[in-house]
């Protein structure tokens, strides 16, 4: 296979070509140009900055400030269960600060700190200019803030959620006040931009790579952060769909988990574990990922065994998904499902233990330098180990009868998090934060921190093994004398405030002013990886050209590499349009493919996510008609936003990138990132479609009588009548397609128009075909489930026949010509697997019911 | 749901609490007295041992790689250590624990067969016990459950509202309990006495209050209890107490608890038919002495925050005592 | 625009990237079905079934997709192997910029994951050895 690509001029390039100076003036020219496009915005506007650098290291503090918050509500746990028969927190009080403590360090914290870190850092490692769809990060961050502040703030309302993190219905649908729908509304917006941003981290390993990094070559941290955005993917639309299901009987009584109207409460227990556990190593990979970049650099080694630690991964990332009954072990299922996850649970120790094995070699056959963030890292092991070898016992399901829901179990997940997640995490601030801000931390108040936390932790928790082994269960806000407890929570209290200095003087070292102190190295570890070549705080382009690679540490085996990126010498070293840009590659190869133009600053992101924002709040108060209102501006927003700024018509058909290559400026279809965004979203997309279909068919299994007998089912005729009117819809849109790249553009446009009468008919149809018979949503769980799939679907054609509008739009106003397509080719692709969800849905709601 | 921040609470529970001083391991998986939990116990010794081997082993290699190894070992010892340590070693470790586990859990699930059965059911915060005769008779009883040593009881479980989980740890694991969906379990205890349980899932604002006793008899004592408890209450003798059942009477108690031989025969909250001779009072919470009973009618509500039974504040103190004094009575 | 008959090379050469690049989580993917098919056949039976019965016929069911979940991972693992090739060039750590080492790194990877979802395989089936009833 040649890698020399006639249409593209000349790759890969010779070694003759990079030996080649570079002109004085142009360099000079051309980084005055460079610098002017990626100038971050100054004074006020500086907020509706869009680049990775800045709404990554927005996102990062935000995530940290939230985690304080939440250590600050685990203090106050703590002094009430300080001593037996404490009335330091009312009962109440202390059930929201459980119920926040955990939902925030989950929602608010561990999983978008992975995204805030990858954000920030993932486009350094790959040599990128920034993510692909930087306005997405930018409404994912607003997001995150609006649904993270809101959440967090009704505790200081006293209207915090308290029924649990895991929020078990019935007794958090019955809970009085607004807690659960802050929860379940808050966190859903939150969850929907962790999504986000895990779509636009996977299109960026795959498709931004720099040239010539081929798949074996890329950093370890972009495999991991492509194995967790696949997980995002498949685990959180399930709580997702649980979430609507759980919300639409909170607002509309539609008994999904209310046994006496054939409702069960064991079905959210298990959409909401299998989000729940993968999260778990949704957590801990990306830190794994960080612990991979650091090992190689301490012990000047490329890291040993490079594929095990993929396959290790991959491997736990599928394996993860078999183990969410765990948490259900003592819900009385039979014996055997349990052993069946059991087995998993200690399948999935093999990886793990492959990947931390990898790690111990590297260091062994390197000559390790113990530095603040391997001490961290070797932290991090101790803890982990201890978590790792109790989650052993726990994975056996007699032993788990016993201990689970007691402090046990606390002290296990601490253990496991601390030393899988905040240890790793913490020596990755100290490792990279000279990448952004050419500073150290200091190395004497980063031992202190270090031995504060890990003293303090171990008091903390260790313990609390012995005090769930006495009985001890967990989210009792107060206990008797005499149990044997009393000490042990005492020493516990105590360890947690040591622990809490630990992280203040932390944060002290992270954020006192450093202005006085000398810059270090633009490299000071030595490390062998891309994101060393950044020139921060000067230069906020990210790399000043995009190099060709080939080598995992390029740092270390490729000579003259920073210097040649200094001088431009690589590709894209110029904006001679004014305009950001990156390059994209092809997956496995990184072929140069395409110069993509990137979104600049802009406000329409915060505005949206307000709007989007307002349409997620205002129900939690079920003030409806607000809602609606902030939904459609929301809508509007968005649809300005990707009229105005995705895919525009380049003004040239292609440009040269340097080194006598030359790429078009527009892809569309497979070749572009837009459609690999829209492929991946559909993924968790119709993931959380098969998780309602799950639901119908759970209640098939438990229950004896579902569909119950003699109840009414919706019409046939009319549903296959409207499936079929619908699938046309379907077929319309790809005729539209095909005809649009041949240049029949009138008939393209035609077939749009047939399209969207088709869509609005079809689904008329079926909602008719459901509402014309007596089927209420409030009388039991059939009807009920099968108006929830009524809705999804008509959510999904209505979104399908707004994008139908909008090519139509586009191919009216020149914005869609034969040759610029991307964004036909897209909602074809959606098109498709709205195809898939009207078939499952008119098998569900029409024959099935009738058949079972 | 929260509740009014109560200055008294600490103060009347500190001084009606349990005396539970001495009891040490009344509520511990590591002191089993019955056949689920000795084995679990067994089960846990033996991976106690080795985690803290695997634990020491691991961060030893740690160690000695990063602080004391003089120089770098080779590419291949690294790669055993991979295939050896992350594959070979923890495949046939953990083969054999899940082979021993999954052993157990077949005996651990095995169904009761003792003559008596027990249904207990979860309601917030207190257990409805059950039990069910050979001769198919209903014994109603709350808070508190009587088994026979040496023999294998099966318990059945399902709940009122929302979820709970029944665990004594001393005797077995613990088993949810579902509304809409009845569980079971099976309990053996082998030593007499008297064991702790408490509510393991969170079941709204008073899930810490929600305990109970297991009292462990021998065969014959708990068939003879069980004759007591089916006759109806005693008669009280005193007048402090006839007057206390005058009082329980009229201010409507009899709406919500059932006295068996009176006509109070309410249901939503515990029979108390025996109720002054059960070991607590509260779900586990408080003794069992007239003044206990006077102050928890009394404070009910700050005594157990949300709880549905009102408080009887308004009632006068010598009223209370009377009360107080025949509910103790009703053994 | 591209003439075809470069157009029809770079879509052969892509169909083999995406077919080794998909091949990394085919093993992976049969223990999934392996475990929800254990899964999910288990609890339709041990609801839908009269209370007391044997599961001898589950155990069987259990016992055949193990088998031939294996004999698929491990004929995977094969493939894998052969296009590795570590026995023809020793090559273990595949780290240099050619089509041959990435084409080789896929397939290492591939077959290390065939180890673990046999392991996985093997272990999902060990619940039904000891555990005959539903209780």
């Amino acid at each position: 296979m040649s890698l020399r690509d006639d249409a593209n001029g000349c790759y890969p390039p010779t070694e003759a070509m990079l030996d080649e100076p570079v002109d004085e003036q142009w360099q000079d020219n051309s980084k005055r140009r460079l610098r002017d496009v990626w100038k971050t915005p100054a004074g006020w506007r500086y907020w509706s900055a869009v680049n990775n650098s800045e709404v990554g290291k927005w996102y990062c503090l935000t995530a940290f400030f939230f985690m304080m918050c939440a250590g600050v509500l685990a203090l106050a746990i703590r002094v009430q269960l300080a001593v037996p028969e404490n009335d330091f927190l009312s009962a109440g009080r202390f059930n929201q600060f459980f119920t926040m403590h955990g939902s925030a360090m989950m929602f608010l914290f561990a999983v978008p700190l992975f995204e805030a870190i990858s954000i920030l850092i993932l486009p350094g490692m790959l040599g990128a200019r920034d993510m692909p769809f930087p306005r997405l990060s930018a409404f994912g961050f607003w997001c995150f803030v609006i649904g993270g502040v809101f959440v967090l703030g009704s505790v200081l309302f006293d209207a915090a959620p308290d029924s649990g993190w895991f929020m078990y219905p019935p007794l958090a649908i019955e809970s009085e006040g607004i807690g659960s729908d802050i929860w379940l509304l808050g966190l859903s917006f939150i969850e929907i931009a962790s999504i986000a941003a895990a779509v636009e981290l996977i299109v960026g390993v795959l498709k931004c790579r720099p040239p010539g990094m081929r798949i074996n070559l890329m950093p370890l941290y972009a495999w991991y952060v492509l194995v967790v955005g696949g997980m995002i993917l498949f685990a959180f639309p399930p709580l997702i769909a649980g979430d609507l299901l759980f919300e639409l009987q909170r607002s509309f009584d539609w008994p999904f988990f209310d046994p006496d109207r054939g409702g069960d409460p064991m079905l959210w227990q298990h959409l909401f574990w299998i989000f729940g556990h993968p999260e778990v190593y949704i957590i801990f990979l990306p830190s794994i990922a960080i612990a991979a970049m650091v090992v190689p650099t301490v012990a000047r080694r490329p890291i040993v065994g490079y594929s095990w630690i993929v396959l290790s991964a991959v491997g736990t990332g599928f394996l993860s998904f078999g183990l969410w009954v765990h948490h259900m072990f003592t819900t009385g299922l039979p014996a055997l499902s349990l052993g069946f996850f059991s087995a998993a649970s200690e399948a999935v120790v093999i990886p793990t233990g492959i990947q931390l094995f990898a790690f111990v070699a590297t260091l062994m056959v390197g000559r390790v330098t113990l530095n603040v963030p391997m001490l961290f890292i070797a932290g991090a092991l101790a803890i982990f180990t201890a978590g790792g070898l109790t989650g052993v016992m726990l994975a056996l399901a007699p032993f788990n009868w016993q201990v689970h829901d007691t402090y046990f179990i606390v002290a296990h997940l601490h253990y496991t998090l601390f030393g899988g997640m905040i240890f790793p995490v913490l020596a990755g601030i100290y490792y990279f934060y000279p990448v952004f801000t050419k500073k150290v931390l200091s190395p004497r108040l980063g031992k202190w921190s270090f031995w504060l936390l890990f003293t303090g932790f171990n008091i903390t928790f260790l313990p609390m093994h012995l005090t769930g082994l006495l009985g001890m269960p967990r989210r009792v806000y107060t206990y008797q004398t005499g149990l044997g407890w009393d000490w042990l929570n005492l020493i516990s209290t105590v360890g947690s405030f040591i622990l809490a200095a630990g992280f203040l003087l932390f944060a002290w070292d992270l954020l006192r002013p450093k202005s006085r102190e000398p810059d270090t190295a633009r490299n000071p570890w030595n490390a062998g990886t891309l994101e060393w070549t950044h020139d921060v705080p000067e230069e906020a382009w990210g790399i000043r050209s995009i190099p060709y690679i080939r080598s995992r540490y390029p740092l270390w085996d490729q000579e003259k590499l920073v210097e040649r990126i200094d001088a431009g010498r690589f590709y894209l070293a110029d904006a001679a349009e004014g305009k950001r840009e990156t390059l994209v590659t092809s997956v496995l190869d990184a072929k140069p493919i395409q110069c993509m133009r990137v979104t600049g600053p802009a406000w329409i992101t915060l505005i949206a996510a307000l709007f989007t924002g307002g349409a997620f709040i205002f129900p939690t108060f079920h003030i409806y008609t607000p809602a609606v209102i902030c939904a459609v501006f929301a809508g509007a927003c968005i649809l300005y936003w990707l009229w105005t700024s995705t895919a525009p018509i380049p003004e040239q058909d292609r440009k040269p990138v340097g080194l006598g290559l030359s790429l078009p400026i527009y892809a569309s279809g497979p070749e572009s990132a837009g459609w690999w965004g829209v492929w991946i979203t559909m993924l968790g997309d119709a993931t959380a479609f098969i998780s309602l279909v799950f639901g119908f068919f759970f209640y098939w299994t438990t229950k004896t009588d579902f569909p119950p007998v003699g109840s009414e089912h919706a019409n046939l005729l009319f549903m296959l009548l409207g499936g079929a009117v619908l699938l046309g819809a379907w077929a319309l849109t790809l005729y539209a397609r095909d005809s649009n790249t041949k240049g029949h553009v009138a008939r393209a446009r035609k077939a749009l128009v047939l399209g969207i009468i088709a869509s609005f008919t079809g689904m008329a149809l079926v909602i008719w075909s459901v509402r014309s018979t007596g089927m209420d949503p409030q009388a039991h769980v059939y009807p009920a489930i099968i108006h929830a799939l009524l809705l999804w679907l008509t959510a999904h054609v209505a979104v399908g026949v707004i994008m139908q509008g909008y090519c139509l739009a586009g191919s009216l106003f020149g914005k869609l010509t034969p040759r610029y397509d991307a964004d036909l080719q897209n909602i074809c692709l959606f098109w498709h697997f709205l195809g898939f969800t009207i078939v499952v849905c008119v098998l569900v709601m029409g024959i099935f019911p009738r058949w079972l | 749901m929260t509740t009014k921040p109560s200055s008294t609470h600490k103060l009347l529970t500190a001084a009606l609490v349990l005396p539970l001083s001495g009891c040490d391991g009344l509520q511990s998986v590591l002191q089993p007295a019955g056949k689920e939990a000795a084995e679990i116990a067994t089960l846990f010794h033996v991976l106690l041992v080795g985690a803290v081997v695997l634990w020491i082993l691991v961060n030893g290699i740690f160690f000695y790689v990063t602080r004391l190894n003089p120089r770098p070992l080779s590419r291949r010892a690294a790669e055993t250590l991979i295939i050896g340590g992350g594959i070979l070693f923890p495949t046939i470790v953990l083969g054999i624990l899940l082979a021993w586990s999954m052993s157990l859990m077949s005996s651990q699930r095995e169904l009761g067969n003792a003559p008596v059965s027990v249904s207990v059911t979860g309601e917030q915060w207190w257990w409805r016990v059950q039990y069910r005769r050979e001769d198919g008779s209903l014994l109603a009883s709350a808070n508190e459950l009587r088994l026979p040593a040496g023999e294998r009881t099966e318990v059945t479980l399902t709940s009122n509202k929302v979820i709970h989980s029944f665990w004594v740890p001393a005797l077995a694991g613990k088993m949810d309990m579902f509304p809409g969906r009845v569980t079971r379990l099976a309990l053996q205890p082998e030593t007499t006495g008297t064991y702790r349980g408490q509510c393991a899932e969170f079941c709204g604002t008073s899930h810490a209050l929600m305990a109970f006793q297991v009292v462990v008899m021998e065969p014959n004592d708990f068939e003879r209890w069980l004759d007591d408890q089916a006759a109806p209450a005693k008669e009280p003798e005193e007048a402090l107490a006839l007057e206390g059942r005058q009082v329980f009477l009229r201010e409507g108690c009899g709406a919500c608890n059932t006295v068996r031989g009176t006509p109070a025969a309410g249901t939503t909250g515990p029979d108390l038919t025996h109720v002054g001779g059960r070991t607590t009072l509260g779900a586990g919470i408080l003794p069992t002495t007239p003044d206990a009973f006077t102050r928890w009618i009394q404070h009910t509500e700050s005594i157990k925050p949300d709880v549905y039974m009102p408080s009887y504040e308004h009632l006068e103190q010598s009223v209370l005592e009377a009360l107080g004094h025949y509910l103790k009575g009703l053994s | 625009m591209k003439k075809p008959s470069t157009h029809d090379q770079e879509e052969r050469e892509f169909g083999e990237e995406v077919d080794s690049l998909w091949r990394i989580v085919f093993s992976p993917l049969v223990w999934v079905f392996h475990f929800l098919a254990c899964y999910i056949v288990t609890a339709i039976i041990c609801a839908k079934m009269p209370a007391g019965d044997t599961l001898a016929g589950l155990r069987w069911f259990i016992l055949g997709i193990t088998l031939t979940s294996l004999v698929g991972i491990a004929a995977i693992g094969w493939r894998s192997w052969k296009q590795w090739g570590f026995v023809d060039d020793g090559v273990k750590v595949q780290d240099l910029p050619t089509e041959e080492h990435r084409h080789e790194f896929l397939a290492h990877a591939s077959f290390l994951l065939s180890i673990v979802s046999f392991i996985g395989v093997c272990y999902v089936a060990v619940p039904a050895i000891f555990l005959d009833s539903c209780r």
